[in-house]
């Protein structure tokens, strides 16, 4: 019996241990993503009795995309100051002395239900030693302007998912897309979200530095960004998904689509961007015949992505 | 899972702990005994043919079974010509699923010819007992030995070799019966090489290995009352698939099951008979073998089942009724995970079936009534609730954008069957209605190849149920010099479902042409017809002849692929004292009604002769059969209909085996 007892157990031991372990899905899809969810300090600076603080995802401003918190505080009377016209400026200065910015938002908005100014910045490239990032802050308080700035440190996006890339489209103009969401996509469905950008041109001859004039952008608007994503490498054989839903902008400024991504993996996302016309700014299409063996061809516009 | 494992467990080891207890001998044990040795048919997993045959070998004897092959091992069984999720296969009651989405592991690669006591094959909705289905049902009855039997042990070995692929095998059972206790065991080996054609060239990757052993242990709780525990462990590797593009590394299942019966004196019930089981299989697919390969992927796959049978048989003079209570869980994961050229590179990864979870339970009558002498009258049906759950709903969801995550289905199946015999002639006419869902890979299958029509196969949840109308009949003549019998059956298929090709999306195996989605065919027909004969010559030489025919065809009138072309057997057998001669002829004709859109092509005929003989003799009173023989003696180069990919199959092939019982 004790020999029948041995068996018994064993065999369920066997049955119960596999050879080869199931894969953690939820920890296979972590291992190139990182998903930031909180608002921390990434930078912050004092003026007189003013401190202002400026947040981002992670406490850290990263290559691309970043959504900008900002809280001004007044040490003398301890209260945060709302409803301020607010300005906010980014300069990259290159060692040769050029000074450019990227997409962000001026005039910065008070969230009254969550008691901050909000505003955006989508960083063209990382902070080294031949080019500084620095914040130009303006603020009018009691009808006195204060103006401060801060050098700040722009780090490499270490998350595919949110890259960027700019632009020079046919009409000359200089765009820029830049991915926000989702930061961890799924082998699924996803809501693909982007912003839109370009640099509008000085008309005129600028000011006293820094002249907002001379380092404006917009967002783009209602313009269409077709979409069509692909494994590329050469294995994948331009493997493809379906149902996918090209960018259009929504109300919140934005542009949305639907991306799905049948396996986790390398993904460009191959575009076409066309104006409200239907013409084409930039991107061209891609083969979509299944070439294994060969690597994809990519439009002239895409974004690499790796989850 | 852990819980439901520890549960089992306790469960069994309860069970083991039982037949410690102490039981006053009784020895008024005749009853038990006589109900059950009319459970034991002794009827032997052998063909005419060939005594050491394989279970697949085993089936294809049978009419209404033909055989997908993707190489030498693990054929895929038709029953009536429909695929396996047609049909529901068991072993004694249980239901077990492969673990492979590509097929590899039918159920019946999971036993061993000398642990199984026979095969009920039943067509079409008389099958459902043991769950829904269109098609019929398979079901592998283990060996089981009666108790207090005369002689305490008993066993055989068998052993032998194949010629043409080197396969050697070893095979031993043997059992032990007493008036309390009945163990039983079995172990075998299979080992075989790459096979040779019909043009004498090696077949790659048609190599296997497999090992399976068996347990069992009944003990007699009381004169009327028995428990039963029982296991059966096999494990396959290394074996080639030449028609697929990758081979099997190693899959192995554990199928075990505890079983309460109790016996009722002179009442209405006659018994009753419960048993728990659960199984679990692993399969892990490797393309590493194949240098021609320039991406691998590793494709592991399991599957696991919980499940009830809970059956009485109530008997009143002329009217027998079988009542049945079926109930499983199952979960079936398959992954691919593959590698581009530089391993070290990022691997990508997906669920070919997203953690999938079936849940069946169903209660079913089968009702006999002898309505006089003459005529007899079968009718019964099922009633089934089938859910079904996808952890990971993403993967289906790209595909079919909101498709349902849980499903719970209602599967109804119905049938009833009229017989009469008057004099040397019997008549049967029957009819029946069922419902089945979709299978695991239909409903919920995510890029799984399929390297027959070249297609990467995508489930659909919502799926409807397929609903199948069925009419049989035959006809028969039979007196003591030989018979004739003559069946048909025609199936039509409402929502008939099968893989149609997508515009959408693009493949992802790398040998893959395009996707193709599970949908519902507004309908499909099939009809089967069988013709067996039987005739004794003079009384030392029989003759056996069989013929079968089938078609199916979609809504569109083309042709449904795998309908067995007309086929025929015929074999005479001559036995002479301790010597017995065998000789057979079987082929198919030329495959007409093929399907290009489903990736067939037109197979021609063939004919395979082939021949055997055995002799008996004793060594020290143990009967010992000694055979020798020759399949495809021509040696003829061919393949056939159902070939994955038209690979040849063997060619002659010279077998030896010889058996000893004791």
């Amino acid at each position: 019996m004790k020999t029948l007892h041995f068996i018994v157990i064993v065999l369920f031991v066997v049955a119960t241990s596999c050879t080869i372990d199931k894969t953690d899905f939820e920890a296979e899809i972590s291992v190139e993503t990182t998903e930031y969810v909180d608002f921390k300090e990434a930078a912050s600076v004092t003026t007189g009795n003013y401190t202002i603080s400026i947040e981002a995802l992670n406490g850290t401003f990263y290559k691309g995309y970043n959504e900008i918190h900002l809280k001004i505080f007044n040490k003398q009377t301890g209260e945060n100051l709302e409803d301020l016209e607010v300005n906010f400026l980014p300069i990259l200065t290159d060692t040769n002395g050029n000074k450019v910015s990227c997409p962000h938002k001026y005039n910065l908005d008070y969230d009254t239900s969550e008691g901050y100014y909000l505003g955006y910045s989508v960083f063209t490239s990382e902070s080294d030693a031949s080019a500084n990032w620095k914040l130009y802050i303006n603020f009018i308080d009691n009808n006195q302007t204060h103006s401060v700035n801060q050098i700040i440190s722009v780090e490499k996006q270490t998350n595919m998912n949110l890259n960027m890339t700019s632009f020079t489209g046919n009409n000359n103009e200089q765009y820029f897309i830049a991915l926000i969401s989702p930061q961890k996509p799924r082998v699924a469905e996803n809501e693909l979200v982007a912003g839109i950008y370009k640099y509008n041109q000085p008309t005129n001859v600028g000011g006293v530095f820094p002249d907002p004039s001379q380092f404006s952008y917009s967002i783009v608007q209602g313009h269409t960004l077709l979409l069509d994503p692909r494994m590329p490498e050469p294995s994948m054989g331009n493997h493809s998904s379906p149902n996918n839903k090209n960018l259009t902008q929504q109300s919140d400024s934005l542009y949305y689509g639907v991306v799905n991504y049948t396996m986790t993996g390398n993904w460009t996302l191959n575009f076409i961007f066309q104006n409200q016309d239907g013409q084409v700014i930039k991107g061209t299409e891609v083969p979509t015949d299944f070439t294994p063996g060969i690597e994809g061809a990519k439009s002239e516009l895409y974004i690499d992505i790796l989850f | 899972m852990k819980l439901i494992t520890f549960i089992i467990l306790v469960a069994l080891v309860t069970v083991v702990n039982a037949q410690e207890t102490p039981i006053k001998k009784d020895s008024s044990v005749t009853v038990l005994d006589e109900v059950i040795l009319i459970a034991v048919r002794k009827k032997k997993i052998e063909t005419e043919m060939k005594m050491a045959v394989s279970v697949d070998e085993f089936l294809a004897s049978s009419d209404n079974i033909s055989f997908i092959k993707r190489g030498a091992y693990a054929w895929e069984p038709l029953l009536n010509n429909m695929s396996t999720e047609r049909s529901t296969i068991t072993i004694d009651g249980m239901h077990i699923f492969g673990a492979c989405t590509d097929k590899m592991d039918p159920v019946t690669s999971y036993v061993e010819s000398n642990n199984l006591s026979e095969i009920d094959i039943t067509s079409g909705q008389e099958g459902s007992m043991h769950g829904a289905t269109v098609a019929g049902s398979i079901d592998l009855k283990r060996k089981s030995t009666a108790f207090g039997l005369s002689k305490k042990w008993s066993g055989a070995y068998q052993t032998g070799f194949e010629f043409n692929n080197n396969q050697y095998f070893n095979l031993g059972n043997i059992s032990y019966s007493s008036d309390k206790l009945v163990a039983e065991g079995s172990i075998s080996y299979r080992k075989a090489e790459n096979y040779y054609d019909g043009e004498n060239n090696e077949v790659n990757h048609s190599q296997y290995d497999k090992f399976n052993t068996s347990v069992g242990i009944a003990y007699k709780t009381s004169p009327l009352s028995s428990i039963k525990v029982d296991a059966i462990f096999d494990k396959a590797k290394d074996v080639g698939f030449p028609a697929l593009p990758m081979d099997l590394s190693l899959s192995r299942a554990l199928i075990t099951s505890a079983a309460y019966k109790q016996f009722f004196e002179n009442k209405l019930i006659k018994v009753w008979d419960t048993k728990i089981y659960f199984n679990a299989v692993e399969h892990y697919m490797d393309d590493t073998t194949r240098p021609e390969n320039l991406v691998h992927m590793d494709m592991p796959g399991w599957s696991t089942t919980y499940g009830l049978v809970s059956k009485i048989n109530l008997k009143k003079e002329n009217y027998a009724s079988e009542i049945q209570l079926n109930a499983y869980d199952n979960l079936s994961i398959a992954e691919m995970r593959m590698y581009p050229q530089d391993r070290s590179e990022r691997t990508m990864f997906a669920y070919s079936w997203p953690w999938v979870t079936t849940r069946y339970a169903g209660l079913s009558v089968n009702n006999s009534w002898d309505i006089s002498k003459k005529s007899l009258l079968n009718f019964g049906g099922t009633f089934g609730v089938n859910y079904n759950y996808s952890k990971y709903v993403d993967f289906n969801w790209i595909f079919n954008p909101g498709a349902s995550q849980k499903k719970t289905r209602f599967l109804p199946n119905l049938y009833t069957s009229y017989q009469l015999n008057i004099a040397d002639f019997n008549f049967s006419v029957g009819g029946g209605y069922g419902h089945r869902a979709p299978s695991v890979s239909e409903g919920y299958g995510y890029y799984i190849y399929n390297s027959f029509d070249r297609y990467d196969y995508i489930g659909n949840p919502d799926l409807k149920n397929e609903i199948s109308y069925e009419a049989n009949a035959s006809a028969g003549f039979k007196n003591n010099k030989g018979s004739i019998q003559a069946k048909i059956n025609y199936f039509y298929i409402q929502n008939y479902i099968i893989g149609r090709i997508l515009s959408l999306g693009s493949p992802m195996n790398y040998q893959s042409v395009g996707v193709k989605g599970y949908t519902s065919l507004d309908y499909a027909s099939l009809f089967n017809f069988s013709l067996n004969t039987k005739y004794t010559i003079f009384k030392k030489l029989h003759w056996k002849g069989m013929l079968t025919y089938a078609r199916g065809l979609d809504d569109n009138k083309n042709n449904l692929p795998f309908i067995r072309p007309l086929s025929y057997q015929t074999s005479l057998h001559y036995s002479f004292k301790n010597l017995g001669l065998f000789t057979s002829l079987n082929g198919d004709l030329k495959q007409i009604n093929y399907s290009p859109e489903y990736g067939e092509d037109e197979t021609p005929s063939y004919t395979n002769w082939n021949i055997s003989a055995d002799y008996t003799f004793y060594i020290n009173n143990y009967r010992t059969v000694l055979q020798v023989g020759a399949e495809n003696l021509f040696n003829e180069f061919y393949s056939t209909y159902a070939d994955w990919g038209n690979i040849p199959r063997m060619g002659r092939n010279v077998f030896t085996s010889i058996k000893i019982n004791f």
